[in-house]
């Protein structure tokens, strides 16, 4: 356990990178773009055989490099999935990411997978059952795990401590470090009629590795967790505070739906620079967004390859 | 069972069948807050857990959706998910049972095999041709490495990894590249088809094959040589390995399979 903390503490600060989207990697292979880092889909590449896992190694000559998954499920209460780590492992030595990185949720049960990521209980057993595990998982990928806040739309009853609580004592248990997901606090405090700004002050912003920014849908009575545009005025006031208490974390915007094109992508990112030094004022809270078919949470589509463009009709 | 346990079963099965969830129940194991009642955040994650998969399918079967109509192909998602729940780390699983549970739950399927309606018979045609174009996208390939050229020996010829072979019953890689290509694309009449599947340098190409060309690469799929195929298709045809062998080469067939990277040199 101190290892893994020490580890944590010795992770490089890498500034300010993107999702690695499918969309963007002829851009991004052509015209290697000024941008810090990249954070791929773990699953996206851990089972490639093909172009995926070119690309993936292709970038990882040129930039580095972090690992995120969103299957590991590591709130299960279904055993560790090991061949699923042994295929992490192995993409792990192949590109050597600076840390690899997952949620603090549930996937799936009974050895179903729901591909979301579920909320956990938050109390004394949830937290035991889920030390034992980030420690298992440690000890198969020899290093660290870090782990981020989700999104979340409902609270288990039993639940008995806060989230910046829980993941305080996860990480001062295992040694874990901790990805904050600055939209996710947004997202999760307005649906749970909470504080944010006082999330980010109970957050253990001393285990924090990275940071997440995204856009989000705002319903008026509820938010959905989006990814699908730019990043709220309220979230990046919120990002403020967050640099600040982090002491300067890597920093990620995710695009996941509507993913424009990757100069968009990169404009809307280093807006954070605007607020990491102060020259950006914080905007009037945006307004609510047009009333419209509710958003996805959570979308996964950008995850699955459009096969149609990468094939041939021959005659013989 | 452990608490843990029985809140993750019951949320679960509340996200594959929502309708069968009890109120008090819900109530009992979900807070709600001020600003979303249990049952307005629990209906979040029951929507996005079939919108999501939903997506994801559409995307796996493209010409599929496009020949039955999104509303249509989503009912036999939902129908398909609360049957087949997904069990994979990867999305790129969740289409892998697809065509044959449409086979198993077609809907004419309490009727005698004569009186079935064509149309489903191309559309489950189809789903196997696309999962086999999907599935060839992200397999192990024999990129970044040498491949057969015209001049390697026959008895050297081994297909490569990343081929598949298909037989059905439509015309479905003609229908899926008029999609793919955004032309009209009626529901064609029932006709025997055959093709061949291969990927390099990541892109894959479907070759349209004759009967005897498909029970060539058949052969060689199962393991045979150049040799042991043509005998395949000379027992096929009534004719001799040699002059099978004879008209692959001098039809151009095998310069152009060779090109198309069919093979490697075994």
């Amino acid at each position: 356990m101190a290892a893994a903390r020490d580890a944590i503490a010795d992770l490089p600060r890498l500034g300010l990178g993107l999702g690695l989207r499918s969309v963007h990697f002829d851009t991004i292979l052509a015209d290697r773009p000024p941008v810090d880092w990249f954070e791929a889909i773990s699953e996206n590449f851990m089972d490639s055989g093909g172009r995926p896992r070119s690309v993936i190694r292709e970038v990882a000559e040129h930039y580095p490099v972090v690992l995120h998954g969103v299957s590991l499920s590591i709130g299960s209460s279904d055993p560790l999935d090991l061949d699923y780590l042994a295929r992490l492992k192995r993409l792990a030595a192949e590109i050597s990411p600076a840390w690899i990185s997952d949620h603090l949720c549930w996937t799936g049960v009974m050895g179903r997978n729901s591909h979301d990521l579920l909320p956990v209980p938050l109390n004394e057993a949830s937290l035991a059952h889920v030390a034992a595990r980030v420690r298992q998982v440690q000890d198969v990928l020899e290093r660290p795990l870090v782990l981020e806040n989700p999104s979340s739309y409902v609270r288990f009853a039993s639940s008995t401590m806060e989230e910046p609580e829980f993941l305080r004592r996860l990480a001062g248990e295992t040694g874990c470090g901790l990805l904050l997901d600055v939209n996710n606090v947004y997202v999760s405090c307005f649906n749970a009629g909470a504080d944010p700004v006082a999330y980010i002050h109970a957050f253990p912003c001393e285990s924090v590795v990275q940071m997440h920014l995204a856009g989000h849908q705002h319903e008026g009575s509820h938010i959905v967790d989006t990814h699908d545009r730019p990043v709220r005025p309220e979230v990046w006031d919120l990002f403020r505070l967050a640099w600040a208490r982090t002491g300067g974390a890597s920093t990620l915007l995710e695009w996941d739906g509507d993913i424009p094109d990757f100069a968009e992508c990169h404009a809307e990112l280093l807006k954070a620079k605007g607020f990491m030094d102060g020259r950006t004022e914080p905007e009037a809270p945006g307004r609510l967004d047009p009333v419209g078919p509710e958003g996805l949470s959570n979308p996964v589509g950008f995850l699955v390859p459009r096969v149609m463009d990468s094939i041939l009709l021959e005659e013989a | 069972m452990s608490a843990l346990r029985a809140e993750q079963e019951w949320m679960h099965h509340a996200l594959i069948f929502p309708r069968e969830v009890d109120g008090d129940e819900r109530d009992g194991l979900l807070s709600a807050s001020p600003n979303l009642s249990a049952a307005a955040g629990l209906a979040i994650y029951q929507r996005g857990y079939f919108l999501r998969i939903a997506a994801c399918m559409r995307e796996q079967f493209p010409a599929l959706t496009r020949a039955l109509g999104e509303p249509l192909f989503d009912d036999f998602v939902a129908d398909y998910i609360r049957d087949r729940p997904p069990e994979s780390h990867t999305l790129y699983d969740l289409g892998r049972r697809f065509p044959a549970w449409l086979g198993e739950n077609r809907p004419d399927r309490d009727r005698p095999p004569a009186e079935r309606e064509l149309w489903i018979d191309f559309m489950i045609d189809l789903a196997r041709f696309e999962r086999q174009v999907f599935a060839l996208f992200d397999a192990p390939g024999h990129e970044g490495r040498p491949f057969a050229g015209e001049d390697t020996p026959d008895d050297r010829l081994r297909l490569q990894p990343c081929f598949d072979l298909g037989a059905y019953d439509f015309p479905v890689p003609a229908y899926y590249h008029a999609v793919r290509d955004q032309r009209e694309a009626p529901l064609p009449p029932a006709g025997r088809s055959f093709a061949a599947l291969v990927r390099t340098d990541y892109v894959t190409r479907t070759i349209s094959l004759t009967e005897p060309q498909y029970l060539f690469l058949e052969a060689m799929a199962g393991g045979a040589d150049v040799e042991a195929a043509a005998e395949a298709v000379a027992r096929h045809l009534g004719t001799t390995a040699e002059g099978v062998i004879e008209a692959w080469r001098t039809s151009g067939q095998r310069r152009r399979w060779i090109g198309w990277g069919f093979f490697i040199e075994g």
